[in-house]
């Protein structure tokens, strides 16, 4: 009798449900009808289809010849090899200098999660002032060092940097607070052991604390990867339209231009089955290369 | 065992009972609703007997309290942002009513959140928007109510405007929107810049070639000669650039062709553009700068020219305040040194063809409308706001449709105000804008697509090609 309250599986079907039901009405219906759309010819955004497009897969050939798609594509996979080793790597270095320090750690843990709770968009507001082409704060600094002439922070062959730096500044903290948190379960005892056996503080980071969180590092890089394949705001707020010459869209960045900006929303529908599909192939990619190991 | 049974049953009615809190909230939102069903209906008893009033007595009464939810353009630099303020709060005092006001910047996207709000069935009650092309799909979706349905039921509304001059409808030629004011399109200079590059003020017989001399003069003397964010806003540009290469009465005809004579007069105005662009008359960072950021440019002194439209004029005059919210510290020394001219003529366009006219009005919609409570609130609105009274606050230096406009009173206007209106009177024609008719996803190819344009990324022959498919295949 004991065993058969855990048997009877249908409480938990209950439960289940209103999850599923929501799940249904604000993911997969919507994932589904957004396949279905991309085939569609919708001339305003909210709607309908009236018909299908001529031919019915248009839209998928004129992203394939789209030069912009291509770009949209390069530079997200720019902003997750920037996302690995600009805010996955810079925090490792962090945590573990953090991690090495007698007081303080609370300030800094403080102060190095600081930004992700300030909202993108109004970093976005921010960089765009720190950047500014006339009076921004970077290009007044730079004139103050001596620098005759402005420095366009958004030109084409820079813009990408521009772009990246705040992304990479904004969730440093994140991943930070999670690695500290990774250290912070490292026994004590295994680094006394260490420091009793001789071992400088390099050692002792580089055989005790590395390898410890490798699973925590595997876990930040998966989150890191996939959050790359999401970042829309801040970008869209400080380069709107791809500017300059259409050179800094993302793949999130272009689907929104298309849907919203130019009215052509199915063929923003059949840019964010592309996102789908880059993010599966990706996820699947970055989770077997960063296998978590057992212990 | 028991004790089990017993925490599963409490934890079953506990998700019971959060499930039925909510749908309680719903309930209680239901209730709310319905509770408002009865205001309503009591309402509309009220304003059965105001619609047999209304019948009878020309102008809407509209009885408190009402909730409006009303959209306009009247935000941020828009001239008329303020103005609007003060005559919404003077009706809500004058009827008890309220408006909630969700007006923003004129832009694309914009004009995506009212359109899109449309076909959600989230639209507004009332709204000041475009009746060109832009509000196409509304009206062919019959969302929106004619004047003449409108006076069917209120004999008086729209009666101080002149009918000529009210916009008819693109669908269906019929009028759906009482005009507030008429906005034109011209060049503000700064006259500070224009003396220190010896570079006399332009009138009406300028042209596009005296036009460049004089860049090359301000540019000579370190300053930028024409402020434009060509990846952001080139609007105005593209505008006159096409006009310069047409006529008064060409400029409304969309090209059939890239090869006929008005796709070849578009290519020619995307290449002159270009020209511009590539003698360097255009600011360093033209294509990655916002308009905001090349206004600026214009504001603070860096920049000669910027073409723009009527309700800059407010923008410049908040520039010239210490606190744009505030009129009273207004630096008119400052002020003093801007000025309006014509865009400059070539061809068959002389300088005084102006691009402008009466392209926004008050449109109701048919949810407003067939909503006993909010119908006589709505037209009582619109009328306020259209009214004798307020629309000549609203028009300042631009036209307006009233049929009795009053007079002037200069002495009411800042020194850029009767510049405008004196630049206004020497006007020869009012062309309104082409690109209201070609709206959409045509545009992309010349507005988006304008820095590769003038980068030579693609030819101004692809693009204006491009653009006319994609508006032939609307």
């Amino acid at each position: 009798m004991g065993a058969n309250i855990y048997r009877n599986k249908k409480p938990a079907l209950v439960f289940l449900l209103p999850a599923f039901l929501f799940m249904i009405v604000f993911l997969y219906y919507p994932f589904f009808k957004n396949i279905l759309n991309s085939f569609m010819e919708i001339k305003q955004l909210g709607s309908s289809g009236t018909s299908f497009n001529s031919p019915w897969y248009s839209n998928y050939v004129e992203m394939f010849q789209d030069e912009n798609v291509w770009t949209s594509v390069k530079n997200t996979l720019v902003m997750m090899v920037v996302t690995l080793v600009g805010q996955v790597g810079i925090a490792i270095v962090l945590a573990l200098m953090v991690d090495n320090i007698g007081r303080g750690k609370g300030f800094f843990r403080t102060v190095f999660f600081f930004p992700i709770v300030i909202s993108a968009t109004a970093l976005g507001l921010l960089f765009n002032l720190i950047f500014l082409y006339d009076k921004g704060m970077v290009n007044q600094l730079l004139e103050v060092l001596g620098k005759q002439n402005l420095t366009d922070w958004k030109a084409e062959g820079i813009a990408l940097f521009t772009m990246m730096l705040p992304v990479m500044w904004q969730y440093v903290g994140f991943y930070f607070v999670i690695l500290v948190t990774g250290l912070n379960n490292i026994s004590d005892e295994l680094y006394e052991a260490a420091k009793i056996d001789g071992a400088t503080t390099l050692q002792r980071v580089r055989y005790i604390s590395v390898p410890l969180l490798h699973n925590v590092i595997c876990t930040c890089s998966v989150l890191a990867v996939t959050g790359a394949l999401k970042v829309f705001d801040l970008p869209w707020v400080m380069f709107p339209k791809g500017m300059p010459l259409k050179s800094t869209f993302l793949t999130g960045t272009y689907m929104y231009y298309h849907t919203m900006e130019t009215k052509n929303v199915d063929y923003g529908a059949a840019i964010a089955v592309l996102i789908v599909v880059l993010g599966v192939v990706l996820a699947k990619i970055v989770n077997s290369i960063f296998r978590e190991k057992d212990y | 065992m028991m004790r089990k049974k017993i925490i599963a049953a409490m934890l079953a009615g506990a998700m019971v009972l959060s499930v039925t809190a909510c749908g309680g909230q719903g309930g209680e939102g239901n209730t709310q609703t319905a509770t408002n069903t009865e205001s309503n209906t009591t309402s509309n008893a009220g304003n059965d007997t105001e619609s047999d009033q209304a019948e009878t007595a020309p102008a809407a009464e509209a009885t408190g309290p009402v909730e409006l939810v009303v959209t306009t353009t009247f935000a941020g630099e828009d001239t008329n942002a303020q103005n609007y303020k003060d005559a919404v709060a003077a009706w809500e005092a004058e009827t008890g009513n309220t408006i909630v006001d969700t007006s923003a910047s004129s832009s694309e996207t914009f004009k995506t959140r009212v359109v899109t709000d449309f076909e959600t069935g989230s639209e507004p009650d009332v709204l000041f928007f475009f009746t060109g092309a832009d509000s196409n799909s509304f009206i062919e979706a019959g969302k929106v109510v004619s004047i003449d349905e409108i006076r069917a039921v209120y004999p008086e509304y729209a009666t101080n405007m002149n009918d000529d001059l009210i916009t008819n409808s693109l669908v269906d030629n019929k009028k759906y929107a009482v005009p507030a004011n008429g906005i034109w399109e011209a060049m503000f200079f700064n006259t500070e810049i224009l003396e220190a590059a010896g570079v006399d003020k332009p009138g009406a017989d300028y042209t596009i070639d005296q036009f460049k001399a004089d860049c090359e003069k301000i540019k000579a003397a370190g300053y930028t000669p024409i402020a434009a964010a060509l990846g952001n806003i080139p609007h105005y540009w593209w505008e006159f650039a096409i006009f310069n290469n047409q006529s008064p009465a060409t400029h409304l005809e969309i090209p059939a062709s890239v090869d006929d004579a008005n796709g070849q007069a578009w290519v020619a105005g995307m290449n002159d553009i270009k020209e511009l662009y590539e003698l360097g008359y255009f600011p360093d960072n033209t294509l990655s700068a916002t308009d905001d950021e090349t206004f600026a440019m214009f504001t603070e002194g860096k920049a000669a020219f910027l073409i723009d439209g009527s309700w800059k004029v407010g923008g410049i005059v908040g520039a010239c305040q210490s606190d744009p919210e505030d009129p009273s510290t207004l630096d008119v020394d400052k002020l003093a040194k801007f000025d309006v001219t014509y865009v400059p003529g070539k061809g068959d366009r002389k300088a005084t063809d102006l691009i402008g006219g009466i392209s926004s009005g008050y449109f109701i919609t048919r949810k407003a409308w067939e909503d006993p409570e909010k119908q006589a609130a709505a037209v009582s609105f619109v009328e306020h706001m259209t009214s004798d009274s307020v629309i000549p606050a609203f028009a300042q230096h631009a036209a307006s449709a009233l049929k009795n406009a009053p007079e002037v009173d200069e002495s009411e206007f800042n020194i850029l105000q009767i510049k405008a209106m004196d630049m206004m009177s020497g006007a020869t024609s009012l062309t309104a804008p082409v690109q209201d008719l070609f709206m959409g996803d045509c545009r992309v190819s010349t507005f988006d697509g304008m820095p590769e344009i003038v980068t030579g990324k693609v030819s101004a022959e692809d693009a204006v090609a491009e653009g006319i498919e994609a508006y032939q295949n609307q």
